[in-house]
């Protein structure tokens, strides 16, 4: 709500400058902020009743610990029941209905300057005078009125939902709008004229011509009032009011007023009023236990320093006893209910900065020791050099598609806010395709990033959401080092990187197993096992999943690290040698139609049975010139140390033939020298 | 003791016809090993009357000092060496250095401080029903108190409602429904808004703390605030707290920060947890209260990092991000 300061400060009757006053309205609760020379309040929406100068001054009053009184000027009115007025309004939705009707208006003039600009730096458009004299009455009391051409209303009016559902009507601008039956609205005997409390129809709607009107001034139910203006994409200036709870014992004065004001600008022959009520829910009273209040805020206040705050906020006292206060809750607090609702008021008006802070308290010691995977696997990450990043998680269908099984079906947005963006991503890597890309263009050659965050799908009556940590290393370095060194980074460093990680975290039985499909990667991929639980994949990207974002080779790495746990055993010492290791190589032809890992789990498997044969590796392979088709060399190094002497040629060669015997029999290898 | 005068010379000489690095410590070796003339003579210094020990040693200690100098220039000097000498000044082979992403990192001050004073930290779910995102904390339907968070809504075919959470104020419902009394949490994580301009994120990073105890009052939450501000930012803060609305907690505040010369600015909303909240989560209000504050990870990072466009954070631009250390 947008008020101009200088019609505020005269409002208020005070000499405060715009700045101080401004601070005044932010400390107890109505943050306002000064727009050259404006100040812009941004009322929280349980405060409805300060939507307006009198509300802004009933709270200013306040906490100056002043009275409030009730200054403006008025014509008084005598308010009739009248059945061919208004003959009935629904219970459910309406509290009250005053229509003042009046007629023979000649020689309107336009609002004075002060007024009208006022109301334009209220943000509210001037239209014609009848309509800019309601809606400077609901900037003055809080009440919004509605000015209907009282020539094109078929009296009586009614206040009640549609029987009929979609029907259209011509709204005050032109647009036609189809009133759902959860609609209150007031019709006369030809139809719809208005949707209560937010819009009037374009038929009974003030013209130049207009000299007979019947002014509105209703209780509308905030219940049955919000989310209706949304519906119809009409955010009024009286429905932002009506949901929010208007005062339903100031119609009266606001149509007093109305006519006051109207006098001053133009000249008629009669006015009348009408109204028809439900006689209002009563507010029950509300019970402040001194001791409870202090205990809850840390204060000391008395019983009279209570009073005073309260009564001052229009709480009258309505029963009291040495430790109880009850109080009376004034019609237009539609947002106190509970007791702590007047500690609220009391703090506020005391002022929350002199309410003394202590010292801060802790929380119990924790029993439960947490997993520190996840952390640990983030700072292993960056000490090998990847930069996190992070990404909105939306993603287009086609992403999705592209980087998901088929199977699984996308958690999909009612209202995103990009269409061609509706699903959550149901993987990681989209978000960081796009931000290699976006850096190859930036100069980068070589890039390591990773990003941890959740990924979503949808279950058969629910939605999954689980947490990877995925990353990408593209290295294509422009410029080899000065040296021409070259930085070559393949699957293997991929998967040295991956175990290392690991090992970090005190991992030792990791297991790697190729698997046919794995989204986002190419064939060259493998998932990762912990105790045979699956934890991730790594793997060479598949450039087609990229939607043609990347176009050199690139690899990549999805750990799902709730399945993460450190390894935190105590380490089991083995004693060990003190005598001389040494090593034999060993060149064997062997089968394509086997695998490396073949050869590695059948020696893994003889190592402990070979009495001094203490570990084996691989140090060479190749295939081509020399090597019959279909086969491949492979040089293997194995290591022998006993734990009681040196050994001696002999012992270790008739271990080596042990180990080659056993490759023959298993591979059909052969030997080359 | 004799001390020969040319041994400075003798050995410049020498020097010069050295040819390789080998000649060279063997030539260093003759003049200052273990066997040279000079290490002896320090070995014989004891047999000498004590006046003569002295300056005898004041002398040899010279020749020494000299001695060492020569061979270490002419070592700087020598062709063969010249040879083998790398230009150290060369630039180092190419490397990675990794980085926390900024918000991580804020999110991680944040978490270290509250674990400090024993708070658990529970994430909770971001995709959530209506119930622990809305109801639960006393923000009835049909209130007007909604509109202030625009939602995500799910296309879901089950009965209740599904939405991205528009703060982690879920995961306090979650928590109060299974932890014992009394609490202390911290809930971070992601929560979603339906809305995007230069100062608005359509997804932004939160962090909520609630304390259940009992005797809690404002001046416990104040202080919590207060002293947990002036940990982050590491100095003593003008901290003002006034009155605001949040449908789970009565009272409410908004906490501002006197920061540089911007004056007053918002940084975080917090109060006292409102009765129907604990209520609702079978908490007996008459032994508990409980308070509540939470705020944006990226507005604090922004504020700490002096970052001016919230977007920045989650452009992936690396010219942006490798100005954060480690």
């Amino acid at each position: 709500m947008n008020i101009s300061y200088a019609y505020l400060k005269d409002f208020l009757n005070t000499r405060l400058s715009q700045k101080k006053l401004a601070e005044v309205f932010t400390k107890v609760g109505f943050e306002c902020e000064i727009n050259k020379s404006i100040i812009e309040f941004d009322i929280t929406p349980n405060r409805g009743d300060v939507l307006s100068l009198r509300g802004l001054q009933r709270e200013f009053n306040a906490f100056q610990l002043k009275n409030f009184k009730n200054s403006l000027k008025v014509t008084k009115l005598n308010f009739k029941k009248d059945r061919s007025v208004i003959n009935q309004i629904d219970k459910k939705g309406c509290g009250n209905y005053h229509l003042l009707l009046i007629r023979g208006l000649s020689k309107i003039k336009k609002l004075d300057a002060k007024k009208s600009k006022f109301l334009t730096a209220a943000g509210i458009p001037l239209i014609n005078p009848l309509v800019d004299l309601g809606n400077y009455v609901m900037l003055e009391i809080g009440a919004p009125m509605h000015v209907f051409d009282l020539s094109k209303l078929a009296l009586p009016i009614n206040v009640t939902f549609p029987k009929l559902n979609d029907v259209p009507v011509r709204v005050i601008g032109g647009d036609i709008k189809n009133i759902k039956n959860s609609a209150l609205t007031i019709q006369d005997q030809a139809g719809i004229q208005a949707i209560a409390g937010i819009i009037g129809s374009e038929e009974s709607s003030v013209s130049k011509r207009t000299s007979n009107i019947a002014v509105e001034a209703a209780f509308f139910k905030p219940e049955k009032i919000v989310n209706q203006a949304r519906k119809y994409g009409l955010a009024t200036d009286a429905s932002h009011r009506f949901e929010r709870g208007v005062d339903p014992k100031i119609q009266k004065l606001a149509l007093e007023r109305y006519l006051f004001l109207l006098s001053e600008i133009a000249s008629f022959n009669k006015a009348e009023c009408f109204f028809s009520e439900h006689s209002p829910k009563s507010t029950k009273p509300i019970n402040l236990s001194i001791e409870r209040f202090n205990s809850f805020s840390g204060l000391g206040l008395e019983a009279k320093d209570i009073k005073k705050i309260l009564q001052h906020l229009g709480f009258d006292l309505f029963a009291e006893t040495s430790k109880y206060l009850k109080f009376n809750v004034p019609s237009h607090r539609f947002d106190m209910q509970i007791e702590e609702d007047l500690y609220e008021e009391l703090l506020r008006c005391y002022g929350y900065d002199n309410i003394p802070a202590n010292k801060p308290k802790s929380g119990p010691k924790k029993t439960r020791i947490s997993n520190n995977s996840l952390s640990k696997l983030r700072l292993g990450l960056i000490y090998a050099g990847f930069k996190e990043l992070m990404h909105m998680p939306f993603v287009s269908p086609e992403t999705y598609a592209s980087l998901n099984s088929h199977s699984l079906v996308p958690a999909e947005l009612i209202n995103p806010i990009n269409e061609n963006e509706s699903l959550m991503r149901g993987s990681l890597f989209g978000g960081l395709f796009s931000a290699i890309n976006l850096n190859i263009k930036k100069g980068y050659a070589s890039i390591k990033i990773f990003e941890l965050g959740n990924v979503f799908n949808k279950t058969k009556d629910s939605f999954s959401q689980d947490t990877h940590l995925s990353g990408l290393i593209y290295h294509h370095e422009l410029k080899k080092n000065w040296g021409s060194k070259e930085f070559l980074y393949d699957f293997f460093s991929l998967k040295s990187e991956i175990i290392k990680l690991l090992e970090t975290l005190g991992i030792t039985d990791i297991q790697f197993k190729q698997s046919s499909i794995i989204n986002a990667f190419s064939s060259n991929a493998l998932n990762i096992y912990i105790s045979n639980k699956h934890i991730g994949s790594i793997g060479e990207i598949n450039l087609l999943a990229t939607q043609k974002v990347l176009k050199k080779p690139c690899y990549g790495f999805e750990l799902y690290p709730e399945r993460i746990f450190e390894d935190i055993s105590n380490t089991k010492l083995c004693t060990f040698s003190k005598f001389p290791s040494s090593s034999r190589d060993l060149n064997i032809i062997i089968d394509k139609s086997f695998v490396y890992k073949d050869v590695d789990d059948k020696l893994s498997q003889i190592t402990n049975k070979i009495k001094n044969l203490k570990a084996f590796t691989l140090i060479n392979i190749f295939e081509g010139k020399g090597i019959p088709d279909g086969s491949i060399s492979m040089t293997l190094r194995f290591i022998f140390q006993s734990s009681s002497k040196s050994l001696l040629d002999a012992e270790i060669s008739s271990e080596m033939e042990q180990v080659s015997l056993v490759l023959k029999k298993n591979f059909k290898v052969s030997f080359r020298a | 003791m004799q001390i020969p005068q040319d041994l400075i010379d003798t050995a410049k000489l020498k020097l010069k016809s050295v040819q390789s690095e080998a000649e060279f410590f063997q030539l260093r070796a003759q003049f200052l090993g273990k066997k040279s003339f000079i290490i002896s003579a320090f070995s014989e210094l004891k047999g000498l009357d004590p006046d003569l020990k002295v300056s005898t040693a004041r002398d040899l200690n010279i020749l020494k000092v000299k001695l060492t100098q020569l061979f270490e220039d002419s070592f700087n000097t020598l062709d063969a060496h010249k040879q083998n000498m790398l230009d150290v000044s060369l630039p180092e082979d190419p490397y990675h250095l990794g980085s926390e992403h900024p918000i991580s990192k804020i999110s991680n001050k944040v978490i270290e401080h509250f674990s400090a004073l024993n708070y658990q930290i529970f994430s909770g779910n971001e995709i959530e029903t209506d119930y622990y995102n809305f109801e639960a904390l006393n923000f009835p339907e049909n209130h007007p108190a909604r509109q202030m968070h625009d939602t995500f809504y799910l296309n879901s075919d089950a009965s209740s409602e599904f939405l991205l959470r528009t703060h982690t104020s879920n995961t306090q419902i979650h928590s109060m429904l299974e932890e014992s009394m009394p609490l202390y949490m911290l809930s971070p994580g992601r929560v979603y808004r339906c809305d995007s301009d230069n100062t608005h994120l359509p997804m932004f990073t939160q962090i909520e703390g609630l304390v259940v105890d009992v005797d809690l009052n404002f001046g416990d939450l104040k202080g919590t605030i207060i002293d947990f501000l002036e940990n982050f930012f590491n100095e003593r803060m003008d901290v003002r707290f006034r009155p605001s609305y949040f449908p789970f907690t009565e009272p409410s505040a908004e906490v501002d920060i006197k920061f540089g010369n911007r004056g007053w600015l918002e940084i975080l909303g917090c109060g006292m947890v409102h009765p129907n909240v604990l209520q609702g989560c079978n908490i007996d209000t008459n032994t508990y209260r409980g308070f509540a504050f939470g705020m944006g990870v990226e507005r604090l990072a922004m504020l700490y990092y002096g970052v001016n466009d919230i977007r920045d954070f989650y452009s992936s631009n690396l010219d942006f991000l490798n100005q954060f250390k480690p």
